[in-house]
């Protein structure tokens, strides 16, 4: 993997206002950055990216299954009690998945390390499955990439496929979004299309006009009821809204399915490294309930005792702790031998429980570390999104980098 | 693992919540680009097209063709003709024989061109309107229901409904509002804390797609 300068394509902001891409620049700073863009062989794609993570997300599906049944590790992961048995339906009932985003630390040679599993409300995803896409066949038509270079991106036509096979013909499905955010809306908005091309029915309501009927069924902003929902709207928040109650009884297909409120909460992580210890793509992770205590000295629970013993030295070296629910960075913060080395000023997700993780060393690349994104739709890993950040906690003033596979 | 790692197409355009928040009970909103011949369809499909196709402009400029021989209005004069489309933008109605006189009302608009729209709740089904001039030289198809600036170009236009499918309800929101958080953004959230939802009974009937009031 080599981070390689290439020259802007001639007047692409231009390109960008044209197809809708408002948010190539935020807050007055670059987002998508074409001044460089990574190389990858196809071989650290296909066995240390797409393998790696076509696995990771099997693993997570049998820690969906092995946690929807137990009351302790729901309590752990501060499911709402009153929602568990709707989120296990979902689970036992079989109800599809259609896309999420693994963030991993990858260096080019180490196997990577799953850092965490953004299951749920996944956004960068028209910067990955369309905008990356065109940048990479200008640069082949101008000659700036070679012909035969490629890039790790099926998503558009994977989603394609995968609403095909999830839904029935001609299903009419909501989106919806807060519709003054355009990330998120360029998000919902990329998800539309590609079931639109399926020959589904594609309808967009804001967040703040769905209603709930004397019928008991979730109303778009027309009064209209709403059998299939894709919302952008994180699960754990659903589960604890006022209308949280009629979830259930509303009988509405829900992408994605309640049950992805496990893989999108950090809870997972302790989970995963207890199901699967020394797994090469997994960190040692634990709740911080359980070894917040031997980190400073004291003992660990007596039920990790064994794990954390394995791992002591690797935590104390440097670890990483984040709340269970987090978006962008919030509330993550570095120890390193002891001492907090780097946080996030936001503290705005900390009162919920945390976990502690392995710190994983991002590579830098010119000053910049890159995150990840692999994308999976369905059950399988079709594309990559680059991010990357001059901290080393990925937040949301990162940058988008392309990426291409050399010839 | 395949040999090609990118989709061979992806959708590139974001069209904004305007657009996506297409009715389906009401008309659909139709994405739509006007060519004055099929040379121009074909070369635009080969060029950068995002929803058309060679063989769709094809297929679309002979239906096109038909309509507006089926459809265009004619008249008894060139003249009176060229009042409603415009002068030298007529012609002599090439249907006519000899046994089929039309009672004299030979002349007829030319065909200045053809739109091809696409229908954005769905995907595919992609259709052609034939265009002749008016008066005051802009377009319209030739029963003259719907009126265009320009022979060339794209734009976004909605229809004129079928009064059938347009809904008609007296009661406004008949629904609490679950989601009414003043911003909320997966990404970038400073969530507001949602205010109570009003119960409602709840019965078991599974909606099954979009169910328009009545």
């Amino acid at each position: 993997m080599q981070k390689i300068d290439l020259p802007e394509r001639p007047e692409w902001r231009i390109r960008a206002k044209d197809v809708g891409f408002t948010f190539a620049d935020m807050n007055g700073e670059p987002y998508w950055d074409e001044t460089s863009a990574y190389a990858l062989t196809l071989d650290q794609i296909e066995q240390d990216i797409e393998i790696p993570s076509n696995e990771l997300h099997q693993m997570c599906r049998e820690a969906v299954a092995h946690i929807t049944g137990s009351e302790e590790l729901m309590t752990r992961l501060d499911i709402p009690r009153a929602q568990w048995d709707f989120v296990a339906r979902s689970w036992t009932g079989g109800e599809p998945e259609l896309y999420g985003r693994f963030d991993l630390a990858y260096n080019g040679e180490s196997p990577a390390k799953l850092l965490e599993y953004n299951a749920d409300t996944p956004t960068s995803l028209y910067e990955s499955a369309s905008f990356q896409w065109l940048w990479l066949e200008d640069q082949q038509g101008l000659g700036a990439l070679p012909g035969d270079s490629d890039q790790f991106n099926r998503i558009h036509e994977a989603l394609v496929e995968r609403f095909g096979e999830i839904l029935d013909p001609q299903t009419e499905i909501h989106f919806t979004a807060d519709k003054d955010n355009p990330e998120d809306f360029a998000t919902v908005e990329t998800l539309a299309w590609a079931a639109r091309e399926a020959g589904m029915g594609a309808h967009f309501t804001d967040l703040s006009g769905i209603g709930l009927s004397d019928q008991g069924h979730f109303t778009d902003d027309q009064d209209r009821v709403i059998g299939t929902l894709f919302k952008l709207y994180p699960w754990e928040d659903m589960l604890r809204d006022d209308f949280a109650r009629h979830l259930d009884a509303s009988q509405t297909r829900f992408l994605e399915p309640a049950w992805k409120a496990i893989l999108s909460n950090k809870g997972l992580l302790p989970v995963l490294w207890q199901m699967f210890p020394g797994h090469p793509n997994l960190l040692p992770a634990f709740f911080a309930a359980d070894v917040a205590d031997a980190l400073t000295g004291g003992t660990p629970a007596p039920r990790i005792a064994q794990a954390f013993a394995a791992a002591a030295d690797q935590l104390r070296h440097g670890h990483v702790t984040k709340p269970i629910f987090s978006r962008e960075g919030a509330g993550v913060a570095i120890h390193e031998s002891g001492r907090v080395t780097e946080e996030t000023g936001d503290d705005s997700y900390s009162h919920h429980p945390m976990i502690v993780q392995a710190l994983a060393r991002l590579p830098e690349f010119g000053g910049f570390h890159p995150v990840m994104g692999a994308w999976v739709v369905g059950q399988d890993c079709v594309g990559l999104g680059i991010r990357e950040d001059r901290a080393r906690i990925t937040h949301n003033l990162s940058r988008f980098k392309p990426h291409f596979i050399q010839g | 693992m395949a040999t090609r790692k990118r989709s061979r197409h992806v959708a590139l355009v974001l069209a904004g919540s305007a657009v996506m928040a297409l009715a389906a009970c009401e008309d659909d909103r139709v994405d739509a680009q006007s060519f004055p011949d099929l040379a121009s369809c074909v070369a635009a499909a080969q060029e950068n097209s995002l929803w058309f196709t060679e063989a769709d402009c094809r297929s679309n400029f002979a239906n096109a063709a038909q309509e507006y021989l089926e459809t265009a209005p004619r008249y008894e004069s060139k003249e009176l003709c060229e009042q409603e489309h415009g002068v030298g933008k007529c012609e002599g109605d090439p249907t006519q024989t000899a046994q089929n006189s039309g009672g004299g009302f030979s002349f007829m608009p030319m065909l200045m061109g053809f739109m091809l729209g696409s229908m954005m709740s769905r995907g595919g089904g992609v259709f052609s309107q034939p265009m002749v001039q008016t008066a005051d030289g802009r377009y319209s198809t030739p029963k003259g229901d719907q009126s265009f600036a320009s022979n060339r170009g794209r734009a976004r236009f909605r229809p004129r409904p079928s009064p059938a499918a347009r809904p008609r309800w007296g009661k406004r929101r008949s629904a609490a509002q679950p989601w009414r958080s003043a911003a909320v953004s997966a990404s970038r959230r400073r969530r507001a804390r949602v205010r109570a939802a009003a119960v409602w009974g709840a019965d078991r009937m599974r909606p099954t797609g979009l169910q328009c009031p009545v």
